[in-house]
């Protein structure tokens, strides 16, 4: 065992159990520098985020990483849990298995949200901070690189992170910029102070959005709102005369009947000039009458046609899911393979110093028995020998390197140090 | 260099125009890392092969790029296929090459079937020449991308009126820049039709004047599809002009450019294979024939 993990997600550990499991980045500082002087020599990296803690440890063949119930009791020392609380919620892998979660994890395949590109960023911090706390080595090294190598890989050749999936980003990201070229020239109109107008507002004032006019029954609450949101805060009964004047409208009332009659809109329709309007009508019940829709020049989207196009968005990353996963099958096979190669490393070049060392010697043996040669001669014959001595190593070495694919290649190893005499 | 330049012919150019087009279709059907990259080297080759077949043509043939029919036609679809490779790399994830690389392989399907004979010309008539030819030029260039504009905007229109989120790599430009577009060029193409209308009717003029080119009467075929395209042109962009305050004039608008469209294609259509004394040099005089004839 070269490579370990031990973690959980939101699909093993229950949400209270996982804020008091979470590490902050100076807490994940402070851990591994514990990890560093509990077990020396192994290298490690935690990555925690809202939706998984998951350590990753590593030691070459000799030593090892620290043993699961190691690592499971370093985790909840680390935290002040009573272990017996982790040990039936985290779960370990070692290895292959270990390397092809860490991939899954950094392409958002084991994300809540499948295909989310967060994690990456998150992987990248998980990694920054073991470096500064002197916890990698060549072994994380070369996993998490090949973990952001794959996530790159599987963003760039799948479509699985491309379609989004929250309501409000797909109602300003697919049909608002689907009406609007720009939004600093146009207006927005808030109606009432429902939990998705805060965040459909950020995507619109990520788009440049920053003309918002909030309305609201209770003016109090629609003053603070307003101030939260950096709104001008309007009239609730000149919300006519707001109509009129707007581009875009989000509503998110809590009323049991319709706002926005066909009537009321009517009267401010005939003043627009026959500008577009754009409706995003978050409400349950909605707010807007759905007769509004089929008015010309009008692109009003209630919370269902949203959702219906959200479902469409989630199964267009579903259908991405086999591509993905090849890749990330792909890469574990690519990067096992190096690993595998990396341990035959000490006898290759205890085999080759083998043959260099008896070849050197008997060159000097050659060079004293005929002192008529000079240095061209001489370097001549050194290179046709070391030529020699290559092409006799290209074929073990190249078996060694093919085998290595399908695991350590220790029958060969073993017979490679008793045929040559080799130590370990 | 010269054997390579002289060696270019309109397949080379076609068929990278086409390669393109593929890889701009298979937008719909696959995701691809390289395609982009694919798509923009194909096209510019096309384009550069284009470029060196006029040069060419300009150079050996004394065939000013305006100077026939034939030449008229491929400087429309090189001028297009220069915007489209612009739009392609300033916007590589719009399927812009859907709708105007058919449009650059149309102008070169009416290019081979036009004539290649240069129309006389003296260096009185030149200018005018030059002048009627650009502004048609302008105009038609005009139409077509107005027309891909509208087209581009009642798909994307249908799309957001079903409500569906777009499709895997047919993101299109939103419906305000689409209906921009087609708005302004559509002014333009009235603008520009009727000036090439009015510089032709002064070449026709110089021509009587100097004896180089037959007079083209009131009645020919190229006379009466270019006026009629001239007033559809200019009624179009006058009514989109007169709904420009209603809720359903970008729609309209979107509509008028693909009739100005289908104008075109037909007012193309016309000329290459309808009857015309358009471009014609004089019938020799029967006495000046014998002449000649003696003088040899």
């Amino acid at each position: 065992m070269t490579l370990a993990f031990i973690g959980g997600s939101h699909r093993t550990v229950p949400l209270d159990l996982r804020e008091r499991l979470a590490f902050s980045a100076e807490q994940a500082a402070e851990a591994l520098k514990r990890f560093r002087l509990r077990f020396p020599g192994r290298e490690g990296v935690l990555l925690s985020t809202c939706n998984r803690v998951e350590f990753y440890a590593a030691g070459e063949n000799t030593a090892g990483p620290p043993p699961r119930e190691q690592l499971l009791a370093f985790l909840a020392e680390c935290r002040g849990i009573d272990v017996r609380l982790l040990e039936p919620v985290l779960s370990g892998e070692c290895d292959e298995a270990a390397v092809r979660h860490l991939f899954s994890v950094a392409s958002g395949l084991d994300s809540m949200v499948l295909g989310e590109p967060q994690i990456v960023s998150q992987v990248k911090q998980a990694w920054a901070i073991a470096q500064e706390s002197q916890t990698t080595g060549p072994l994380t090294g070369e996993m998490f690189q090949a973990a952001l190598r794959t996530a790159k890989r599987v963003t760039s050749e799948t479509a699985i992170g491309r379609e989004r999936l929250s309501i409000p980003s797909v109602a300003v990201a697919d049909f608002a910029r689907g009406v609007f070229e720009r939004f600093d020239d146009k207006r927005v109109l808030v109606i009432g102070a429902g939990k998705m107008a805060a965040e459909t507002l950020r995507y619109l004032r990520e788009a440049g959005a920053h003309d918002i006019v909030l309305v609201n029954r209770t003016s109090v609450r629609a003053e603070q709102l307003a101030a939260r949101l950096g709104a001008r805060n309007g009239r609730f009964e000149n919300l006519q005369a707001e109509l009129t004047s707007a581009d875009l409208v989000v509503s998110t009332t809590g009323a049991t009947e319709i706002v926005v009659s066909l009537e009321l809109f009517q009267r401010a329709e005939a003043r627009r000039d026959g500008r577009p309007l754009v409706v995003l009508d978050l409400a349950v019940p909605r707010d807007f009458d759905p007769r509004i829709g089929s008015r010309p020049g009008v692109w009003l989207y209630s919370i269902d046609d949203l959702t219906s196009a959200c479902a469409a968005n989630r199964k267009s990353r579903q259908r991405e899911l086999p591509a993905a996963i090849a890749i990330i099958e792909e890469e574990t096979g690519r990067f096992m393979g190096d690993l595998h190669h990396r341990s035959t490393t000490p006898v290759i070049e205890q085999l080759r110093a083998g043959w260099t060392e008896t070849g050197d010697a008997e060159l000097d043996r050659l060079f004293r028995r005929l002192p008529t040669l000079d240095a061209t001669a001489q370097t001549e014959i050194r290179q046709a020998f070391d030529r020699y001595a290559a092409k006799l190593l290209h074929s073990p070495l190249a078996t060694l390197r093919s085998e290595s694919h399908s695991g350590p290649p220790h029958g060969l190893l073993d017979a490679l140090k008793r045929l040559f005499d080799l130590k370990d | 260099m010269i054997e390579f330049v002289s060696g270019i012919s309109v397949v080379c150019f076609v068929a990278s125009y086409l390669v393109a087009l593929a890889c701009e279709a298979s937008r719909l059907v696959f995701r691809s890392g390289v395609r982009g990259a694919a798509m923009i080297a194909f096209a510019a080759a096309g384009l550069f092969a284009h470029t060196l077949f006029l040069l060419w043509r300009a150079a050996t043939e004394q065939a000013v790029p305006l100077s026939s029919a034939f030449d008229w036609y491929l400087l429309a679809a090189w001028v297009l296929a220069g915007g489209y490779l612009w739009l392609a790399i300033a916007n590589p994830r719009t399927p812009v090459g859907l709708f105007m690389l058919p449009v650059v392989l149309g102008l070169i399907g009416a290019a081979e079937f036009s004539s290649r004979q240069p129309f006389p010309q003296s260096p009185a008539t030149q200018v005018w020449g030059a002048i009627h030819g650009s502004f048609n030029l302008a105009a038609s260039v005009a139409v077509a991308i107005g027309a891909i504009a509208g087209l581009m905007w009642l798909i994307q229109a249908g799309r957001l009126a079903r409500k569906q989120a777009p499709l895997q790599g047919f993101r299109m430009p939103s419906l305000e820049k689409l209906a921009q577009i087609s708005s302004r060029t559509l002014s333009v193409a009235a603008w520009t039709a009727s000036a090439g209308f009015a510089s032709g009717i002064m070449l026709n003029a110089a021509n009587r004047q100097r004896g180089l080119l037959e007079t083209v009467p009131w009645t020919d075929p190229v006379v009466l599809r270019m006026g009629a395209m001239v007033a559809w042109l200019v009624v179009a962009a006058a009514v989109s002009r007169a709904v420009y305050r209603r809720p359903e004039a970008s729609r309209i608008t979107a509509w008028l450019t693909l009739v100005s469209f289908a104008v075109l294609t037909a007012s193309i259509l016309w000329g290459i294979f309808g009857t015309t004394r358009h471009g014609v040099p004089p019938a020799v005089p029967a006495a000046a024939a014998i002449d000649s004839e003696a003088a040899l």
